[in-house]
């Protein structure tokens, strides 16, 4: 009889990948800004406390106006919390479209090496209105969403432009306005989704955590 | 001369924490030279996962059983067959295999009231002789075969992935009749090894679907030198309910060892 356990095949972890898309337009700047800063730490915290979750998940963050990479994708572990300057415009529509060009560049590089992947997400967080045309923006949303390309998800921070921002999301998932500055709470069930995205089973159909940091908007 | 065969599962550590059943199921069923053998991984998202893998197996394995126990009734048999037979005629068998599955489902479903979508579930059922292995698959899941006068392990079909990690077809999918797969296998089959998705990671270099050799060869040999495997499997549990698996896998898995000596 053989002894011990056969050798087995090591693959690459599969990967769980999240664009977030934050608005650093200038009136985000103050207080707004440096919570969502923290926020984005709380989250890298957050993963990191499960070892299969800082495994796979994958960020990568967009910061507009300007449109800007501010982190291509790397493991939660690799992260460093961005200092953001809110200073600018709100070039969403083409903010977006940079998102899911970047995440279809992603899927290339994980298709290559033989890596699977969960359903990536883009999570945008705003608290203002376009100041660029966003409905050819509005439109990939709609068709990415529609064929499973992604999951979008829009936060909507106190000012922000609701009515644009239903237009431009699926509405099976419509915008959820932000408590006040609460972006703990926000990145705390982001990275409690995330590891269960990244645990998930065979056909499951993903349940997420209950929103309590804001009110769903339909 | 004849086949042994072993199936074994074990829960996968996620079901486990969520008070799940397994919902793996394997099983076989020996005459002398033919071996008919089935697997299922349970929907994770069906309310009677677990009762949809045992009975699609179960099922699956009667009703091939059934075809050659018709030809011994007219003094036939499939592993008198020493040329395969073709392709056409496995999709014949492996379609009514399907329709079968999806009665018994149907009936089960209409007792308990619900759909039959509540036993969601993959299936892999083969038949084998020493001269052949006809087999199917439906969704995710392995097929792996060596044959008598070859040293690699081939995968019969690569994992019917979607693009995501968690994503497949299953018997009662909508789909399932146009993502029935089957193939037909002329090359002296010695060891046969059925699994459900659970155990890809560790047995598959997943780039490109390469069978890792070190791993079926370990299976192999356990086969070869356990005389009885379904006694002696404390080899395969511990390797089944091992943390070096577990660590790679938080799924349920299936292994069906198939030797022919």
């Amino acid at each position: 009889m053989p002894v011990g356990l056969p050798e087995f095949v090591e693959n690459p972890e599969n990967r769980c990948p999240v664009v977030l898309l934050l608005d650093t337009s200038s009136s985000m700047s103050g207080q707004p800004i440096q919570e969502l800063c923290r926020g984005v730490g709380v989250f890298k915290e957050d993963v990191l406390r499960d070892t299969k979750a800082s495994l796979s998940v994958e960020v990568a963050i967009v910061s507009f106006g300007p449109v800007e990479l501010i982190q291509d994708f790397v493991t939660v572990d690799q992260l460093t919390p961005p200092k953001l300057e809110a200073d600018g415009y709100t070039p969403m529509g083409e903010a977006v479209e940079y998102a899911i060009d970047l995440l279809d560049g992603r899927k290339e590089v994980y298709k290559t090496n033989g890596i699977q992947y969960y359903r990536p997400w883009i999570f945008l967080i705003t608290d203002g209105a376009p100041t660029d045309v966003w409905q050819n923006a509005a439109q990939r949303i709609r068709e990415g969403e529609a064929e499973g390309k992604f999951a979008f998800f829009a936060v909507a921070v106190e000012g922000a432009d609701l009515a644009t921002l239903k237009q431009l999301v699926p509405l099976e998932r419509p915008p959820v306005l932000l408590n006040g500055l609460d972006f703990q709470s926000l990145f705390v069930w982001l990275s409690a989704s995330m590891k269960r995205v990244s645990s998930g089973k065979v056909g499951e159909v993903l349940a997420l955590p209950p929103v309590g940091w804001g009110q769903i908007t339909t | 001369m004849g086949w042994k065969a072993v199936a074994r599962s074990a829960i996968g550590t996620g079901h486990q924490k969520q008070g799940l059943p397994c919902q793996d199921y394997g099983g076989d069923r020996i005459f002398n030279h033919l071996l008919i053998g089935a697997v299922a991984d349970g929907a994770g998202s069906a309310q009677y996962a677990d009762l949809g893998a045992k009975l699609a197996v179960t099922t699956a394995i009667a009703h091939l059983a059934s075809t050659e126990i018709w030809l011994r009734q007219r003094q036939r048999s499939w592993q008198k067959l020493q040329q395969p037979f073709s392709q056409r005629q496995a999709e014949r068998l492996f379609v009514s295999t399907l329709k079968r599955v999806l009665y018994v489902f149907r009936q089960q479903a209409d007792r308990g009231g619900y759909t039959i979508s509540e036993l969601a579930c993959t299936l892999i059922a083969f038949m084998v002789t020493p001269y052949w292995i006809a087999a199917m698959q439906i969704g995710d899941g392995s097929i792996v075969v060596r044959s008598q006068f070859r040293k690699e392990y081939q995968l019969l079909f690569k994992p019917d992935k979607g693009e995501y990690f968690n994503q497949t077809t299953f018997v009662t999918s909508s789909n399932a009749f146009a993502d029935l797969r089957v193939q037909v296998l002329a090359q002296q089959p010695k060891f046969i090894c059925a699994a459900t998705d659970g155990i890809e990671r560790v047995a598959f270099r997943l780039q490109d679907w390469t069978p890792g050799q070190p791993f079926f060869k370990w299976l192999e040999e356990y086969m070869q030198e356990t005389e009885n495997p379904q006694t002696e499997d404390e080899c395969l549990i511990r390797l089944l309910e091992s943390q070096e698996l577990n660590r790679q896998t938080d799924d349920d898995k299936t292994l069906l060892l198939c030797l022919y000596n």
